[in-house]
């Protein structure tokens, strides 16, 4: 199920929050609607937490994690890892990493079992991600574009890429990912997926600019609608599918 | 807000103090001072500054292994906020610093050891060879002592009128 929501009238969701299968980071703003959005539908599932890292709102961008860890930049201050730590159950690790790319979600794009990651990162990091979320490491451009991170976004269930993907690099990620994937848009023909939205294995929130037919795709490829049983839910699938590739 | 270590003289830059530097490879150059910023901006290796921490560390002159210095270290895999923890700690940290001080005390006393041996043995043989400077040879021929004799010179009873007239 997905949900259509903005932040301080910006459509670039997926850049204030990070939304995983154990908790959720959203960024603090001037009123408090966006944070209730993601109340409304998370409150009593799973931790909705207010934060900034190193001062900055853009958290989403700024962090990656999963259900089994999260992993911050080293510009992050004292406080606010005191503060994740304290918020977050204690099955999931909170890590600070030295690492020259700070902005850690424009680099790395995972889900619980495996991650993609921008190819000049350091060895220590790809280390690091390993051992504290648990997951398997790609080193990946997707359709020629470094910073996965950004360019593709994927559950444990479906993900979207970027809409210049070859079919070819379509099947290769599949494989490597084990996952459903299609190329897509969001916000109205945004290619930076990750920014425009965040999404877990049952819900996800789009920015507000998302079309009727992007969102239908999201919540297809991510198998967030209730499952209908006969042919119309196929027909239409397979109709829409056409109409993008 | 953290107090952080100048690049150059390892001592803390308080809020407010200073200047960060950022080369383009991202690393941060942190320095509490002109004076150090100015030093490094001289391409000038810490390590041969004979005031830095460490050009006393790499010269043994400071302590470089320590259990206390553990203590200080930046830790990156934070634990949950505990009140009692929280509480032991904040007692520790006076206690650590004094086991820190006396060490680094020991350390020093350890490298001043035989000091004043050294000393003793280079007066006396200063006093040996350049006694020269200060008595005629053919003087330390009649009276071989190594030491000036006693001069004394005796007080006129002039001084009690003088007195009297500065009084006035």
């Amino acid at each position: 199920m997905a949900t259509r929501l903005q932040f301080e009238n910006c459509c670039e969701v997926g850049v204030f929050s990070k939304l995983t299968n154990a908790y959720c980071l959203v960024a603090i703003g001037g009123s408090e609607n966006f944070y209730s959005s993601f109340e409304a539908e998370l409150a009593d599932v799973i931790p909705v937490i207010k934060t900034s890292i190193s001062g900055i709102r853009t958290v989403g961008r700024l962090c990656v994690g999963n259900k089994n860890g999260l992993l911050l930049p080293h510009t992050t201050t004292d406080q606010e890892l005191q503060h994740l730590r304290n918020s977050l159950p204690d099955q999931v690790l909170v890590q600070r990493i030295d690492e020259r790319l700070t902005a850690l979600g424009n680099c790395i794009a995972c889900n619980d079992h495996v991650a993609l990651t921008h190819i000049d990162l350091d060895k220590e990091t790809e280390d690091m991600i390993a051992d504290v979320l648990k997951v398997e490491v790609f080193r990946q451009t997707i359709a020629s574009n470094i910073i996965v991170g950004s360019y593709c976004t994927f559950s444990n269930r479906g993900g979207l890429v970027h809409p210049h993907t070859s079919i070819e690099e379509l099947e290769e990620l599949s494989t490597l990912l084990d996952v459903p994937l299609v190329a897509g848009t969001v916000n109205r023909g945004s290619e930076l997926l990750a920014a425009g939205m965040t999404v877990n294995d049952w819900i996800a929130f789009c920015g507000s600019d998302t079309t009727a037919t992007e969102l239908s795709v999201i919540e297809s490829i991510f198998k967030l609608r209730e499952v209908q049983p006969g042919v119309t839910m196929h027909e239409m699938r397979k109709s829409l599918f056409d109409s993008f590739l | 807000m953290r107090l952080e270590k100048c690049w150059f003289c390892s001592s803390t830059v308080y809020p407010g103090h200073g200047i960060q530097f950022v080369r383009n490879d991202a690393k941060i150059f942190r320095f509490c001072r002109s004076k150090c910023h100015k030093n490094f901006k001289m391409k000038r290796n810490p390590r041969k500054v004979k005031w830095t921490k460490a050009y006393r560390r790499v010269h043994g002159k400071d302590m470089t292994q320590d259990s206390t210095f553990e203590f200080e270290r930046k830790r990156n895999r934070p634990e949950r906020y505990d009140r009692n923890l929280a509480e032991n700690v904040l007692k520790a940290i006076p206690k650590i610093d004094k086991i820190r001080v006396t060490r680094e005390e020991r350390h020093h006393k350890n490298r001043m050891k035989g000091k004043k041996e050294k000393l003793q043995r280079e007066a006396v043989k200063e006093l040996e060879q350049s006694i020269s400077l200060v008595k005629a040879p053919s003087v330390l021929q009649q009276d071989p002592s190594l030491t000036l004799p006693k001069i004394k010179v005796k007080v006129s009873q002039k001084q009690s009128e003088e007195n009297h007239a500065m009084e006035e």
